[in-house]
């Protein structure tokens, strides 16, 4: 394998390697602005000019190999000095207009110019070539005079979607992005386009001065929209979460995610969700405390012992699970997850990127728990023959689903995030925390655990799902002792074989793969 | 850092103070006897004002465009900067493609502001100088959080005069450069930007 040394620094890659890749594994930032981890390599921008020893000519970084023996340098005067005439060279037409731009902040543009630029400029403003600004192509906005010419969002649409939506006009410095007579953006990732933009040319209508990115503090977590599992960075501020970005896992989702999963930020903070408890139905419907709601729930569930169902659902962490299982364990009731069949989609595709037919983020978990045991038809039937006495739910499914259509159990509880028809025909109603507002972890169609972090604090008088059953668990048996969600992980591990040996600090930020796949899925129903 | 030590010295007795109870009060009649020949030592405020510094910086104000519009753009600039984080801003769209984004809030909290100036410094349109104004009363909290329109009103009010407000500003010049680079050399304090982790 070639050894090269990067600014004194010696490291040993594997051919084929470029400068760019080998320097950021040493940890070296080269600037750049084309160049971008999973897009294919183009040069055009010339930012990531580097001194090559021996070479006649400054190399760019992103398209040059490293050879044996290759010395490079980044820091030095010839070096410095490319960065700092490219960058005036961009900014020749630029708008600069930082305080109206939402990229400022996490502008590359901005960034590199604190760092190599030359800070009087010799445009005068009113020399500058205009370009078209403020259009408007649905979820993103257009601004081609902030546009540094990378060809990242062309390259994008080319490689990873497949739809080629834009396209350069113009030539010289009149040449500006465009797409085919300004038709919007209608694919399922256009929100990718505006991260991939390193500069604001292509930015979020979503986000459009909500607020300025540097006050937003980043939360690592995971995408609940499908089985996929797309890793993310939930962008909060002061408990109001702003935005969803991918956070790149080159195993899962690479730097990307869909516009379905980056617009489930809304689900959260939603006018629609549940803040206290509700007993009774119809008329009879009463608010009370979380606590009043859990004695009588557990009241009603000793009083049908024997004759209890539990549904789980794949939306729950494992953790969640984990505390839902051994409560069904405990009283000995008839435990699924699997209404509408969820595990039978769960690694099948419903595009070529990255969408999942199955929109559980956590179906697999469920499978891995064995938490598929009574089976939904069989619950259905006892409950209509009257051998099921009372329902928990952990999720809103079964009553979405219809199957109870014409079933009168006596006591169906279920635990809710948000508000909703269907729930008017349960007795109790248990508001649960998001995903987003407590710790956890998910396991995605590829039996890949990924840890969730909590973003922001979950509403007053909402409890996470775990935390519910292990309250009825203390009302009704032996509760777990679990203070959190990392607690009920260790249990967990210890509960569960294929989960032996792993904890939080384990899975680690990229997630941790179990086992075979094929495996899981000759052994997954039960 | 060494830590400088004063010792006083209070073991002697220091008399009956009489001496320095003279002193003052031959102050006093001093500033009496000038009162008689026209030389006052007070003002009759709040009829009468003190001249103050025209780099005064008391309650803020926003300037306009042409139009009567704010000239701010919701750059947040001022709320970064600001270290007593008294200022709230909401931005909107505006329709012309120049100017893009304008305050659809901007309220300052003058209870809690501590009149450091720093949000005139940080502003990158000149849209927020200070008044001369000190002498703010209120019946209640909620009327010192001053809100958008009043602070442009108060930039048609003539008789405070501007307080502090950059002096030689280009606003083509980058605005870490103009204000945090002199917020670090004469404080030594770099504002703004939280440290991002992960």
């Amino acid at each position: 394998m070639p050894t090269c040394t990067i600014d004194g620094r010696q490291i040993e890659v594997p051919p084929g390697t470029t400068v760019m890749q080998a320097a950021l594994q040493l940890g070296i930032h080269i600037p750049h602005f084309c160049w971008h981890p999973d897009l294919p390599v183009d040069g055009n921008c010339r930012m990531c000019m580097v001194d090559v020893e021996k070479a006649p000519k400054l190399m760019i970084a992103c398209n040059t190999q490293v050879s044996d023996g290759m010395v490079v340098r980044t820091d030095t005067p010839q070096a410095a000095e490319a960065h700092r005439t490219t960058l005036e060279f961009l900014l020749v037409n630029h708008p600069i207009d930082c305080p109206v731009c939402d990229q400022a902040g996490e502008c590359y543009l901005q960034d590199q110019y604190m760092d190599h630029g030359l800070h009087d400029a010799r445009v005068e403003i009113e020399e500058k070539v205009q370009k078209r600004k403020v259009v408007d192509l649905g979820p993103i906005m257009l601004d081609a005079e902030r546009c540094v010419l990378c060809s990242r969002c062309l390259r994008f649409e080319r490689e990873v979607t497949g739809t080629n939506s834009f396209e350069f006009v113009n030539r010289g410095n009149r040449t500006q992005i465009a797409t085919f007579e300004n038709r919007p953006v209608s694919h399922n990732y256009s929100g990718n386009l505006a991260d991939v933009c390193p500069v604001g040319a292509l930015l979020s209508h979503d986000f459009r001065f909500k607020m300025r990115v540097w006050f937003l503090e980043p939360a690592d977590s995971v995408c609940p929209g499908c089985s996929t599992g797309c890793n993310i960075s939930i962008d909060h501020r002061d408990g109001e979460i702003y935005r969803f970005r991918p956070r790149r896992n080159p195993d899962v989702n690479k730097s990307w995610i869909c516009d379905e999963g980056r617009a489930l930020y809304r689900r959260i903070g939603a006018a629609d969700r549940l803040r206290g408890a509700r007993l009774g139905r119809g008329g009879d419907a009463r608010e009370v405390t979380l606590g009043a709601a859990l004695d009588a729930v557990a009241e009603r569930i000793r009083a049908a012992r024997g004759g209890v169902g539990l549904l789980a659902t794949p939306q729950a962490t494992n953790e969640d699970l984990f505390a839902f299982r051994t409560l069904a364990e405990a009283l000995g009731a008839r435990l699924d997850f699997r209404v509408g069949d969820p595990d039978s989609r769960v690694r099948e595709r419903a595009d070529h990127v990255l969408l999942r037919a199955d929109r559980n983020p956590n179906t697999q978990g469920c499978t891995d728990l064995q938490m598929g045991r009574a089976g939904i038809a069989e619950i259905a039937a006892a409950c209509r023959s009257g051998e099921v006495r009372a329902l928990l739910l952990q999720g809103p499914e079964l009553l979405e689903s219809g199957l109870l259509e014409g079933v009168a159990v006596p006591f169906v509880a279920v635990m809710a995030t948000h508000a909703s028809p269907a729930l008017g025909s349960a007795d109790a109603v248990l508001p649960a925390a998001l995903w987003a507002e407590y710790e956890g972890t998910f396991t995605n169609f590829e039996r890949r655990v990924q840890r969730l972090k909590a973003a922001v604090p979950a509403p007053e008088g909402v409890s996470p799902r775990w935390q519910l059953a292990e309250e009825l668990l203390r009302r009704l048996a032996e509760p777990l002792g679990a203070a959190s969600p990392r607690d009920l992980f260790a249990l967990l591990a210890h509960a569960v074989p294929d989960y032996s040996g792993l904890s939080y600090r384990a899975i680690g930020p990229g997630g941790r793969v179990l086992g075979a796949v094929e495996a899981a899925a000759a052994g997954g129903r039960a | 850092m060494t830590v400088r030590i004063v010792t006083v010295d209070r073991s002697r007795a220091r008399g009956l103070g009489v001496r320095p109870l003279l002193t003052g009060l031959a102050i006093t009649f001093q500033n009496m006897l000038r009162s008689l020949i026209g030389q006052h030592a007070t003002i009759e405020f709040p009829e009468k004002k003190r001249n103050i510094s025209g780099r005064y910086r008391g309650v803020h104000l926003l300037t306009v465009r042409e139009d009567g519009t704010p000239k701010c753009v919701a750059c947040y600039m001022c709320a970064t900067v600001c270290p007593a984080e008294c200022i709230y801003i909401e931005a909107g769209e505006r329709p012309e493609e120049r100017i893009e984004k304008y305050p659809t809030r901007s309220e300052i909290d003058l209870l809690r502001c501590v009149y450091c100036g720093f949000c005139v410094d940080a502003c990158p349109e000149e849209a927020i100088f200070m008044s001369r104004e000190n002498d703010l009363v209120g019946t209640s909290r909620e009327e010192l959080i001053i809100d958008r329109d009043r602070l442009v009103a108060r930039g048609r009010l003539v008789d405070v005069g501007p307080g502090y407000r950059p002096e030689e500003h280009d606003v083509r010049r980058p605005v870490r450069i103009a204000a945090l680079e002199r917020l670090e050399r004469e404080h030594g304090i770099v504002p703004g930007m939280p440290a991002r982790s992960g």
